[in-house]
């Protein structure tokens, strides 16, 4: 017990690196992922090709390859960014693809009669996206996006190779010097406790939404 | 001056002729039923003549005022988008399937649109909207959503929104097609009333019963032309045209 408390404060520094690489990209990434979800679905044919594009290479490659590239990769050429920096925008980048493919998905499932519906009441195209189709796909789109957070907390992990001191490689440190797995149960226990809150949070979300079918 | 002319449209899907070359001409205050078999285009009719459909060739003028017509090379022209916004903000829709905003309560159905494209004071968008949800019988519903009422109801709230942008010519796509059989009458009690009150109709309808007896005119099609268009009495009570009479004989039997 003395054990613990003592890995306690060290840990929870590293923690809270991991929380803000985490709020950082889903605060940055969310709106991204929206406009890009909505490109994806756009009538000027370039932009939706490039968006086409952007998402292949962000999914179809590893998330570690995009972090290794963006911080040793860049570097090679001269672009030199902190190791925190080049981690968010690795994330960012990776996460908005994900998120644009869920809103694009999304903003097809809902019906066609209801852009009609729209457009014979004299709505513009962007009335029609924000007050008419963006409330439904949110709703819609509560499930994957919850698991995309669930996924995002585990995926923080990953900077763990540009040691950034978050709470995996605190927890591995620690291993190595005290020679007792303990810190591990312990960040497995930090991870168990977000994973489990942003669970809870979604769920208390759809229920919120729940006031319509 | 007529309330909707089109003349002469022709409309295609990829190679599929759809409209061969239909007209028509609604009075002010008319009623116009168009029925024919399924496939016929007056689906896609309808929609033209609001620009939920573009057309390949033909003229539309609504209230006397051009929004289509053949340029030089034969082709349909549409006027600028400001002038069609005109020209359909004084058109309503009715749907087959309603197209309620389900997100929305029936009060925010009604009031959305006038409020954010005609810039009414919400309270004023509102007391207009309880007026209209009072007339088609379902003030107590304001504040429901669209899933918690029945299809009739759905579909009577769908007809008072688009009266809430107070239109000249209410356009219906199979309003009761959606329903199951108990629940038409209601909708076309509704609509009856609007008849009365000398609102301009255009009713695509598989219900021979209620064109027969409120409509003024009309028009059977088929395969993309109107084959008989006339007085009710004319066109359902004694068809001249075989197609007309092979028609209305298979839905007056499938009763
Ligand atoms: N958007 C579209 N793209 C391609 N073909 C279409 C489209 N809409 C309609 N069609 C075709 O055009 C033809 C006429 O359709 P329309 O919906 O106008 O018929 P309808 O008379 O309304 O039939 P129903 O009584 O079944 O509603 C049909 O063959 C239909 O498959
Ligand atoms: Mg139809």
């Amino acid at each position: 017990m003395d054990y613990i408390m003592m890995l306690l404060p060290p840990m929870i520094k590293g923690w809270t690196v991991t929380l803000q690489l985490f709020f950082l990209t889903l605060c940055v990434a969310l709106p991204i992922g929206i406009a890009m979800g909505i490109a994806r679905v756009s009538r000027l044919k370039p932009l939706k090709w490039f968006m086409e594009f952007y998402v292949w290479i962000f999914r179809g490659t590893p998330l570690l390859l995009q972090l290794l590239f963006v911080y040793f990769g860049l570097m090679t050429v001269g672009l030199r960014m902190e190791r925190f920096n080049a981690a968010a925008l690795a994330f960012v980048l990776n996460y908005s693809a994900y998120l644009a493919e869920i809103f694009r998905s999304g903003i097809q499932s809902i019906e066609k009669g209801q852009y009609e519906a729209a457009d014979v009441l004299g709505l513009t195209r962007f009335q029609t996206m924000t007050k008419i189709v963006l409330p439904q796909v949110f709703k819609r789109v509560l499930p994957p996006i919850g698991n995309e957070v669930i996924n995002l907390v585990k995926d923080s992990a990953l900077i763990y190779v540009l040691a950034i001191s978050e709470l995996l490689r605190v927890a591995k440190n620690a291993v190595m010097r005290d020679e007792t797995f303990i810190p591990f149960i312990v960040a497995a226990v930090f991870y168990l406790f977000m994973t489990a809150v942003f669970q809870q949070f979604f769920k208390w979300l759809e229920t919120k939404y729940n006031y319509y079918h | 001056m007529y309330m909707v002319q089109a003349l002469d449209i022709y409309k295609k899907f990829d190679e599929l002729e759809v409209l061969k070359g239909v007209s028509l001409q609604v009075e002010k205050g008319q009623v116009i039923a168009i029925i024919g078999p399924s496939g016929s285009g007056k689906s896609t009719f309808l929609r033209c003549l609001n620009r939920l459909e573009t057309i390949d060739s033909g003229t539309i003028e609504i209230e006397g005022e051009i929004m289509v017509q053949n340029g030089p090379g034969g082709k349909a022209v549409y006027r600028s988008e400001d002038t069609i916004f005109r020209l359909r903000q004084k058109m309503g829709m009715v749907f087959q399937n309603f197209n309620l905003f389900p997100h929305k309560s029936v009060l925010d159905n009604l009031i959305l649109a006038p409020v954010m494209v005609n810039k009414v004071e919400p309270a004023r968008a509102k007391e207009t909207a309880r007026v209209l949800l009072e007339k088609v019988g379902l003030s107590e519903k304001a504040n429901n959503f669209p899933f918690e009422l029945s299809g009739g109801q759905q579909q009577r709230v769908a007809i008072a929104r688009a009266l809430a942008m107070n239109p000249d010519i209410m356009c219906f796509d199979e309003p009761t097609s959606a329903l199951d059989p108990e629940l038409t009458g209601e909708v076309l009690q509704v609509m009856k009333g609007l008849a009365v009150e000398n609102m301009t109709m255009i009713v695509v309808t598989h219900e021979i019963g209620f064109a027969r007896e409120v409509a003024d005119q009309v028009i059977f099609m088929d395969d993309g032309i109107i084959i008989e268009q006339g007085s009710a009495e004319d066109v359902i009570v004694n068809p001249q045209h075989e197609r007309t009479i092979a028609f209305l004989s298979k839905v007056l039997m499938a009763r």
